[in-house]
């Protein structure tokens, strides 16, 4: 189960949290000053819930018509911002900033 | 589009497409069929519309956020990544690939693209 | 002539949206803003309604789903749902049933 202090030791990281299978906030760390709240990553925890049942969907139905596996059971989401990156497996999730954000490392961290 | 054909000599990616923001036309290139390419032109871009109407609404409930506006997205499966930067798409074989490296790549390349067709 | 809907029981408000999702009227006990704010959802969320459905009748190919009529939102004490381009939040007094019967007709005019 990944740990909330080691994932903010990532490159860029301002917040790192745990939410349920339905989205709701359960922990979560975040740098100070950083412009993340816990109301903010409750519904940045929502948004990725919702978003991770849609492109479960979307594997499924993929592999369906095209016989192509690898893509089911979907193992993260990741949104890209403007500035922010944030990226979700499971019931974890990270916040980072681009410019430094490693996704990669996020994952491997996350799984 | 250059951008295609650069994604498509890198590591990993397996097709590379663009698609329209209105839904009536794409284009691609890699290993997918032209219906294989439109449905995952199709996917792409609904998940698109989600995901920036859902980063307006962080945006709104959380000022100075660095989410919006949205740039892309990315969905990991077991063996396979599927990234969108704007409305390009890139599937990518995640043992062959850099994620890191496609995304940098992609994100450099559409940094002028704007959301305004959305 | 959506100001009907409103006469409905529980039809707390009642909004009118263009297809690129610009607020044309709105009528109920909500605030301007806040109205606008909700036909925006609509608009936004009806895209994504309309971008599933596409999915599931290309996933199924059965296209009973498609083009989506609309959508309903059923919250604990509230309702969110939308016709074509209106959208009503309605209490648990309202008869959801009754309520998108009329916006089928009004929708249509």
């Amino acid at each position: 189960m990944p740990d909330l202090n080691q994932l903010m030791a990532l490159p860029g990281a301002l917040a790192s949290f745990e939410f349920t299978d339905k989205g709701e906030l359960i922990k979560s760390n975040f740098t100070e000053g950083g412009g993340l709240d816990e109301t903010a990553l409750d519904l940045l925890s929502h948004v990725c819930v919702a978003n991770t049942a849609i492109a479960t969907m979307q594997a499924r139905g993929w592999e369906n018509m095209t016989g192509n596996k690898g893509f089911y059971p979907v193992e993260g989401f990741s949104m890209i911002g403007l500035d922010w990156t944030t990226v979700t497996h499971g019931q974890f999730g990270v916040v980072m900033e681009n410019d430094k954000a490693d996704i990669e490392a996020a994952y491997s961290a996350l799984a | 589009m250059k951008i295609l054909t650069d994604l498509i000599g890198m590591p990993g990616v397996i097709c590379a497409g663009e698609y329209s923001y209105r839904g009536d036309r794409f284009t691609y290139k890699g290993q997918m069929d032209d219906e294989q390419a439109k449905q995952a032109s199709i996917m792409c871009r609904a998940t698109t519309m989600s995901v920036y109407m859902q980063t307006d609404m962080l945006g709104a409930f959380c000022k100075d956020s660095g989410w919006a506006p949205n740039r892309g997205w990315v969905v990991k499966g077991p063996q396979f990544t599927v990234c969108v930067i704007a409305n390009i798409f890139c599937f990518i074989n995640e043992a062959q690939g850099s994620l890191n490296r496609i995304l940098e790549h992609m994100q450099q390349e559409l940094s002028d693209v704007t959301n305004e067709l959305v | 002539m959506i100001k009907r809907v409103l006469a409905l029981d529980g039809v707390l408000a009642i909004c009118h949206f263009r297809d690129d999702g610009s607020f044309v009227e709105g009528y109920g006990m909500m605030p301007e803003d806040q109205m606008a704010g909700l036909a925006h959802f609509a608009h936004d969320y009806k895209r994504i309604v309309q971008g599933n459905t596409d999915q599931l009748s290309m996933f199924t190919g059965i296209n009973g789903w498609t083009p989506p009529s609309g959508w309903v939102v059923h919250g604990q004490t509230h309702v969110v749902c939308s016709v074509g381009n209106i959208v009503c939040l309605l209490d648990e007094q309202a008869s959801l049933s009754e309520v998108i019967q009329e916006m089928h007709e009004v929708s249509s005019w």
